[in-house]
Order: structure tokens, then sequence, then C-alpha cells
């Protein structure tokens, strides 16, 4: 950030006369609004067109009231929750009843500091890019278990304690398959990653088909991530037909709409990191898109990234309303019995793999064959 | 579980979910699997032989009150007075149709065949009492009161025509009896009920 701020006010002599913290500051708060006004869109969009998929799974049509072919609907439902009351049960812990939404909300929401949007476009590109994702949507734990507490009801706490059982639980697969990125890029900061893996090999340089091991590491991913954000095959903690909805039985208006939008934003982040760490990032195939104009580059390796992420938000929904949920100990035995062994054996094979050929992937050893 | 067995579930869960995957692909790109009726707008065809909504033709109505006593519901409600000509005359005829389950027994015990189902369905009311269908439109009691008043015409006519048919007849000494002159109780005016 500091350094886009210099190349701002060199290419800006009037910005000068500012401090440079001012700058700085202005140039944060602007990359965080336009991330937020970002993850806003996306949510509504997003949840718009996940109610489209499934009428279209499901031999439905989907909303089509609100707007031409209902593409307004997401603004009808967003003033609804904005204008419901806000209630608040009589017996519940009211500040942490307050409190929950918003960890849950900043939770999922600081994911997106470090997502790789485009060659330059990063609100912060951290050395330690991959764990700080791992570890800031650890903190939807705490608000998950937090809600389903202080609600004082027992479907709430039961959603609550599942969620925290499966999202303590799924953190370990879903770090661990992360990590084959990490060793071929050499680098915890996903722009690292996104570059590592871009090249003349076009599609073929993606971590994605570097070695069987890797490719095994982004199935095991997905499915571990999906798992991690309670999306639908794993959506345990909201399992409506047991739970009623989880831990957020009791929260309304605002609030309610507070963990819709978290685990919006969940999705995105899990769509993002698969895009960035295995399916290429913001490359675009056989070209260079940081050779092009700053603008352009940033515009066209911009575009890049969100089709890809959106393809695999895509792919994520079209999961959800394929698989029926499973119980809570075929989670549980998915996690510790099948996902970990299989992503440590994994993250074995990607190690060996890459002492054995001194990193190098079978693209690359086929390109290199002929020269 | 052996080793086989442990890989065996995970290429079965590879497998099921692809070819699960596979089903909804299909039907999420295929757009004329739609099966939803955008109903307002579209209607379904009716069947022939649908329950829908019960009708009286109450012209043809004999206020036999066999739909009464079949009903097992007891949605049906009749009134019905002995007119000047000995015919039943309906009063009211009320159909209950919030408590109606469209069991048909009514329409198929109907001897003049005057009860059927329609095709309606659509209703809405704010209130449980207005869902009763009434058939009769003018008010009960103003009806009994006219029967009422025909039957004492009808009588006091029969009386006089009697007095005066035996005044003849003691003053002639052979007459017949004349015929009561009160004609049919003109009929209430059958104008439907519509919901």
């Amino acid at each position: 950030m500091e350094s886009l701020a210099l190349s701002l006010v060199k290419s800006f002599p009037v910005l000068s006369a500012a401090p440079m913290w001012a700058v700085s500051l202005a140039l944060m708060v602007t990359a965080g609004v336009v991330v937020l006004v970002f993850a806003l869109t996306f949510e509504g969009v997003g949840s718009l067109v996940l109610r489209k998929v499934a009428g279209d799974i499901q031999a439905r049509i989907g909303p089509n009231r609100v707007g031409p072919n209902g593409i307004l609907q997401f603004l009808a439902d967003g003033v609804k929750l904005v204008l419901k009351e806000d209630l608040i049960p009589e017996k519940a812990d009211r500040f942490l009843f307050k409190l929950a939404p918003y960890l849950v909300f900043v939770g999922s929401f600081a994911a997106f500091v470090v997502v790789p949007f485009g060659v330059g476009l990063s609100p912060a590109d951290l050395n330690i890019g991959v764990y700080y994702v791992m570890a800031v949507t650890s903190l939807v734990v705490i608000g998950v278990m937090l809600a389903g507490w202080a609600s004082n009801n027992k479907w709430a706490l039961l959603g609550g304690m599942r969620a925290a059982a499966q999202i303590v639980s799924y953190e370990i697969p879903v770090g661990m398959a992360l990590i084959p990125a990490v060793l071929v890029a050499g680098s915890l900061s996903l722009q690292d990653i996104v570059r590592s893996q871009g090249g003349l090999l076009g599609l073929f340089g993606w971590n994605l088909f570097h070695n069987p091991f890797t490719f095994f590491s982004f199935i095991l991913y997905f499915t571990a991530a999906q798992a991690e954000t309670n999306q639908t095959p794993f959506d345990l903690p909201e399992a409506e037909s047991e739970l009623v909805s989880g831990y957020n039985v009791e929260y309304s208006g605002i609030r309610f709409g507070l963990f819709f939008l978290a685990e919006f934003g969940d999705m995105f982040i899990v769509a993002a990191l698969a895009t960035a760490c295995f399916l290429g990032g913001w490359n675009v195939p056989f070209f260079n898109a940081a050779l092009l104009p700053p603008l352009w580059g940033n515009l066209l390796s911009l575009g890049v990234f969100l089709a890809k992420a959106f393809l695999m938000v895509l792919v994520m929904m079209w999961v959800r309303w394929t698989l029926p949920r499973l119980r809570v100990d075929q989670l549980m035995r998915m996690s510790w019995k099948y996902l970990v062994p299989l992503t440590f054996v994994n993250l074995l094979g990607v190690s060996l793999w890459l002492l054995l050929f001194r990193g190098k992937g079978i693209p690359q050893m086929i390109a290199s064959v002929f020269g | 579980m052996g080793l086989k067995g442990y890989i065996h579930d995970i290429v079965e869960a590879v497998v099921t979910t692809a070819k699960g995957m596979r089903i909804t692909a299909r039907y999420g790109v295929d757009p004329k699997e739609e099966v939803t009726l955008q109903y307002p707008e579209e209607r379904w065809e009716i069947p022939q032989g649908y329950r829908g909504f019960l009708h009286n033709d109450i012209k043809a109505c004999t206020s036999c009150t066999m739909c009464v006593k079949v009903c097992p519901v007891d949605c049906i409600s009749l009134e019905a007075v002995r007119g000047a000509d000995k015919k039943m005359v309906l009063a009211s005829y009320d159909i209950d149709i919030g408590r109606c389950m469209y069991c048909g027994l009514c329409v198929e015990v109907c001897p003049p065949k005057s009860l059927k189902h329609t095709s309606g369905y659509e209703m809405a009311s704010v209130s449980r009492g207005e869902l009763v269908l009434h058939f009769v439109p003018e008010d009960a009691a103003e009806i009994k009161a006219r029967v009422a008043r025909q039957v004492a015409e009808a009588a006091a006519k029969a009386a006089e025509a009697a007095k005066a048919a035996e005044a003849a007849k003691a003053a002639e000494g052979s007459a017949e009896p004349p015929k009561p002159a009160a004609g049919p109780p003109e009929p209430p005016p059958a104008t439907e009920k519509k919901e």
C-alpha cells in the first residue's frame, strides 16, 4: 500500500503537499471500501444466482417477479433484511448476542485483504497470505459459537457446537491441501503463488496440472473447504430439518443479514483461494498480463481472476444442490478418517515429487523434452 | 475395514458424487425441464369430474334434504317450507365451503341432479364466516312469511270455495266440489350467488 502511495505521489505532484501517512490512509480506506462494495455486490448477485441455479437444477424457474426475469430480487431481499425488526430474545446474553454477528462478518471479510484480484490488485500482499487466510477464517468459529451460546436456545446451541466442531475439524485438511501450492511456489504470499503459475505453458503452468498430487490436493481442498464454510452437503450447523436453522435461529433483520453475508463471503474466499492456488489466479493463459500498461493489465487480470473465481462459485452451488446433507458422525468420519490422512499422504507425495524432480512439474518436463 | 474397503469407500464417494452432479447438470442446463406453472397467469386444464365448489341449481332443487343427511361434515344447511301447492319451497340453502371436504356424496345422492361440482377453486376471505355460499338470494324469513301468506290465502280461498260450493249444493242440490283456486306460488327469482 505504501509503495502504491509513493507512486501515486510521484505521478501526481499535487499530493506531495499532504503528509505521506494521510495519502496512505486515504488509499487504505479507498481500497477497503472498494473491496467491501465488491463483496456486498457479490453477495447480492450471488444469492440471486444461487436461487436461479437451484431453480434450474430442481426443474423450477426460481425468482422471476422483481424486475425483469427477477434480476432485482436481491435488492428486495436486502431491503427486507434491513427493514425487519431487530429482535433480541429476552433471556439472551445481550452483549454476546450483539457481538457474534460482527465477529462472523469480520472473520469472513478479513480474508478479502489478501485476495490477489489482479497483477497489482491486492488490498495487501502479505508475505504470509495463505497462513493469514487460514487464521482469520478461524475467527468465524468464535462468532458462530457465541451466537449459538448467547441465543439461549437449544437449537442455536446445538448448531453452534456443531459448527465449531466442524470448522475446527476441517481446518486441518484445508490447510494441508493448500500447502502443496505453497511448496511449489516456495512462498506463502498469494501473489507469489499466482506468479509461479504463469509462464509460457499457459493452462498447463497451473498448479492443478503440476503433478498428480497437486491435482488431488485441489480436489481435497475444494471438498474440505466446502465443509469448512458450511456449504450444503456439510451444512450441519444449520440443518433445517433437525435444527430449524442452527446457530442463527434467534437472529433477525440486519444481524441475520450479517451471517448471511458472511456465508457468501466465505463462499467467494474459498473460490478465490482455489483459483489463486491451483487455477493460475489472474494469469491469462499464453499471455503475460504484467507486460501490458498497468491499467489494462490490471483490468484484464481482474476479469480473468473473477471469471475463474465465479466459475468455482458456480461449481460450489452445483455441488450444493446435488448432494444430500451428511449425518454428524459421517461428517466427522469424513474429516478425520478420510480427508486428514489423504491430505497428509498427498502432502508427502508433493514433497517427494518436488525433491525427486527438482521442483519440475509434468508439463515442464514434457516441454523440456521437446525443447 | 481393511485398506481395500477404505479405498473402495473413497472411490464410491467420488463416483456417486460425479453421477449425481451429472444428473443435476443435465437438469440445470436443459431449460425444457421446468415444471413450474406461473399460476395466476397460466392455468392448468381442469380435468373431467373435477370436484370444485358445489353449486345448487335452486330452480331444480326439490328440497328433499338428501344432501343434508348424507353430508359427513354437515356443511350443508337447508330450510324449506311447504308451499300452497304442497310442493316444498326453499327458504335458504347454504353450503359452508370452508368446511366442505369435497367428497362428492351430496352430488351422487341428489335426486333431481341439481347439486353439481363446478370447476371453481379460487376463493378468499378475511374470516371463516364469509366462506359460506348462499344459493337463495332472498331472506329466509321473508320467503317463509310470503309462503305462509300464500298458504293462508289459498286455504281461505279453498274454504270460501267450499262454502260457496256448499251453498250452491244447498241451493241446487247437485254440484261438483270446486278445485282449489290458488295457483302455485311464484318461485323466488333464481339468480346465482357468485363467489
